[in-house]
């Protein structure tokens, strides 16, 4: 990718593919311009240039600040896109000088023939992914790394000559008639390779290396062995872990929901993009808004479910939002996920009826936004003598491998609705036993009373131990209630009522 | 009777479609034959799978309500809960409602398939609903911390599909909720053929339930020694039917659950 900068804002601002736009150093009319976009370039715009003189030549002229952040994410998507056509694949380092706004990924394409039948079509594939994230580049194909990377400095964007595939063998030929440009040698190198008259690739490969290197130093000799492939390449890495950050600034600080949730909005679907490239699913999402004034609000959004659903994630991040909104207006905005593999059920004949795997993912994680993490799931008895005791699990029914028996047993207790957090009560008590309760939920003198049946535990630990006596009691206004009393604290409180 | 004559022979042409016609007859026929000892085997395989499996029936059946395996009430609804509807539990504290809503879930998960509790009051009590024969693990709880979560929560669990049941629990927020939004979660029961189950401590759903209980306390049975909790003895009114106009009430003695 030849022009980092202006790709990375086009992909971030899509809606401006088709203004002349540049891309300056900084803010203000002084500023350098970075990129050009062919539009604005068909309007005269010109490099070098300040912002005051493009904007003196084209007055509709849309004017973008250099991001890191965004030329990060950008960076970061061409890997991904990399990523989806072989596992073997890295960034190469930025480039100074003539190549600063180069973006270049290095891939392995060994292995992957059973997937695209050949190489062109390897490249050809890789061209088009990249494109579908917003990034228009080169794809060469050549027996060394080196050897690629210059191949596709000299290709063109567009077009049929956007892919090349360079037999093995063919390497010198088609380098040669290539300017000395394109192996961006450092300036003393260049500078005596001018003087000495060579000009291309083809020349410098006739030197003879002993010379060469005994005039012009070990780098003339690095710039022959990475003509010829011969530099010792290790192999590439398998990337570990799938950290995605996409990252925007807005032109203007945000004090609403609805920009900000537009701006969200965009972000996410480019992470989508990303994901479903690599065929990952959206984890938990890490939202950090960058506030007016240098403060940061930083939350996690837990997704219950992976899910590339993007109605489900901008819903959980409006929610989000909604129930607790930034202290100040936004600057910018940056999400960041863990991609995890989305596991495929395999539908079971005699799986009970409901909702289709993926749909019940998706609502898992509207749940779990609107109630909060660890509120949502399959109700379990917690392992706790405590009558209040319980667990959540994850809701995942199976089929049943036998039929359901009613369990058998001699204790009946009719059904019980659990009070949270438990209500304090005023009890009167009487030969150890509660005579009138006044409270929230039950009031008037205590009619029938079972009990007290005693529950302790936790003596282990000083805030962990506990230790009360239940009772059930009918009181006279007809409520039927589970009345404790905490020796600890010495209080009565009703945790549960008889429904 | 007409006189003998010669035999006339059709031209091969006409011959081919009527040899046709007794050919394909003759391999229908076979074909039937083949699978007539097979129908009854599948009638089998249909028996053993229980519920997990129906046959296909008529689109036009109105499908069978949702059942609290409590004979009388089941009796007072009509055979149960309707699917596709919206119905109301009203009632204030030890009247009965969480017990005929468990009594519900139990027979839901034990039969036909999954539900879910939209919990706006986080009353639900696992160790009480197995006890009362709920399928836990058929079970999907949401603790909605607000009245306005509980109510979204009910309608994205309604427009996933699928769930048999859905309980939502309000407690005392039934006044607070806008009109509007019974028609709304109505239409969303409807269009997925969700038995939606509103559980509150006073009348809310209007007409737009298609069925409503009001319960009453009447007793509580304390026996033994020493005394223990063994039923409750409640008065339900049927306030709303649809289906079947009239209000009517009777006296439950609720199923005491057995403990887990």
């Amino acid at each position: 990718m030849n022009d980092l900068p202006l790709a990375a804002e086009l992909r971030a601002h899509p809606e401006l593919s088709d203004r002349p736009v540049v891309v300056a150093s900084g803010p203000g009319p002084r500023a350098e311009i970075v990129a050009i976009s062919p539009e604005a370039a068909g309007r005269g715009v010109r490099r070098p240039g300040s912002v005051a003189h493009a904007r003196a030549v084209c007055p509709e002229l849309c004017v973008r600040t250099t991001s890191p952040a965004v030329e990060s994410a950008a960076r970061a998507a061409l890997l991904d896109a990399a990523l989806s056509c072989t596992p073997r694949a890295v960034l190469m380092p930025p480039c100074a000088g003539v190549y600063a706004a180069e973006a270049a990924v290095l891939l392995d394409a060994s292995g992957t023939a059973a997937l695209f039948r050949s190489e062109a079509g390897f490249a050809a594939a890789l061209c088009a992914r990249a494109r579908a994230l917003g990034l228009p580049g080169n794809v060469a194909v050549a027996s060394s790394r080196s050897v690629a990377h210059l191949a596709a400095r000299k290709l063109r964007p567009e077009g049929p000559d956007a892919v090349h595939v360079l037999p093995t063998g063919a390497e010198m030929a088609f380098l040669a008639p290539l300017p000395i440009d394109l192996l961006d040698p450092d300036d003393a190198l260049a500078e005596a390779l001018t003087r000495f008259g060579v000009r291309r690739v083809g020349q410098l490969l006739a030197l003879p290396r002993r010379g060469l290197g005994l005039r012009l130093g070990p780098r003339a000799l690095e710039l022959i062995a990475r003509i010829r492939g011969e530099a010792t390449e290790p192999p590439l890495p398998v990337p570990r872990g799938a950290r995605l950050v996409e990252a925007v600034d807005l032109e203007a600080p945000v004090d609403r929901l609805e920009p900000l949730a537009f701006a969200l909005q965009g972000l996410l679907s480019r992470l989508r993009a990303r994901l479903a490239a690599r065929h990952l699913a959206c984890g938990d999402l890490a939202v950090t808004l960058v506030l007016e004034g240098g403060g940061r609000d930083a939350r996690r959004i837990g997704v219950a479910a992976p899910t590339l659903d993007l109605r489900v994630l901008v819903r959980l991040l409006r929610h989000a939002l909604e129930a607790r909104p930034p202290a100040a207006p936004v600057e910018g905005v940056a999400l960041e996920t863990e991609g995890r593999a989305v596991r495929e059920g395999q539908l079971d004949l005699f799986r009970p009826a409901g909702p289709a795997p993926s749909v019940l993912s998706r609502t898992l994680a509207e749940l779990e936004s609107l109630c909060g993490r660890g509120r949502v799931g399959a109700p379990r008895i917690a392992d706790d003598p405590r009558e209040d005791a319980f667990e959540l699990g994850p809701f995942q029914p199976a089929p049943r491998t036998a039929p359901r028996r009613a369990a058998g047993g001699a204790a009946r207790t009719p059904a019980v609705r659990a009070l949270r957090p438990p209500v304090r009560a005023q009890v009167r008590v009487s030969r150890n036993r509660p005579e009138a309760i006044r409270s929230a939920v039950a009031n008037g003198s205590v009619v029938h009373v079972a009990g007290p049946w005693r529950t302790t535990g936790g003596w282990w630990s000083r805030d962990e131990r506990f230790a009360y006596d239940c009772f059930d009691v009918e009181t006279s206004d007809g409520t039927v209630a589970r009345l404790r009393f905490d020796h600890l604290r010495k209080t009565w409180h009703i945790d549960a009522v008889y429904d | 009777m007409p006189p003998a004559g010669p035999t006339r022979t059709e031209p091969a042409e006409k011959q081919a479609p009527a040899k046709q016609g007794r050919e394909a007859a003759a391999q229908r026929a076979e074909g039937e034959r083949r699978q007539a000892p097979a129908r009854p085997a599948l009638k089998a395989l249909l028996r053993d799978l229980g519920t997990q499996v129906r046959q296909g029936g008529s689109p036009s059946q109105p499908p069978a309500p949702c059942a609290t395996a409590i004979p009388a009430v089941d009796e007072l609804l009509g055979g149960g809960f309707p699917r596709g509807g919206l119905s109301e539990i009203a009632g204030p504290f030890s009247s009965g409602r969480t017990s005929l809503a468990l009594a519900l879930l139990a027979r839901t998960t034990s039969t036909e398939g999954i539900a879910a509790v939209i919990d706006g009051a986080d009353a639900f009590d696992p160790a009480s609903a197995a006890s009362a024969g709920v399928d836990l693990d058929r079970v999907l709880w949401a603790r909605a911390p607000r009245l306005r979560e509980a109510l979204r929560c009910a309608e994205r669990v309604l427009e996933a599909h699928g769930f048999a049941l859905v309980l939502l629990d309000l407690a005392g927020a039934g006044p607070r909720i806008a009109p509007a939004t019974w028609p709304r979660l109505s239409r969303a029961a409807a269009a997925t053929g969700t038995a939606l189950v509103v559980l509150s401590a006073q009348r809310s759903t209007g007409t737009a339930a298609a069925l409503a209980l009001e319960t009453a306390p009447a007793r509580a049975r304390f026996t033994g020694t020493p005394a223990v909790l063994e039923e409750l003895e409640i008065r339900v009114s049927l306030v709303r039917h649809r289906a079947a106009p009239g209000a009517r009430g009777i006296r439950v003695r609720l199923p005491a659950s057995r403990a887990a």
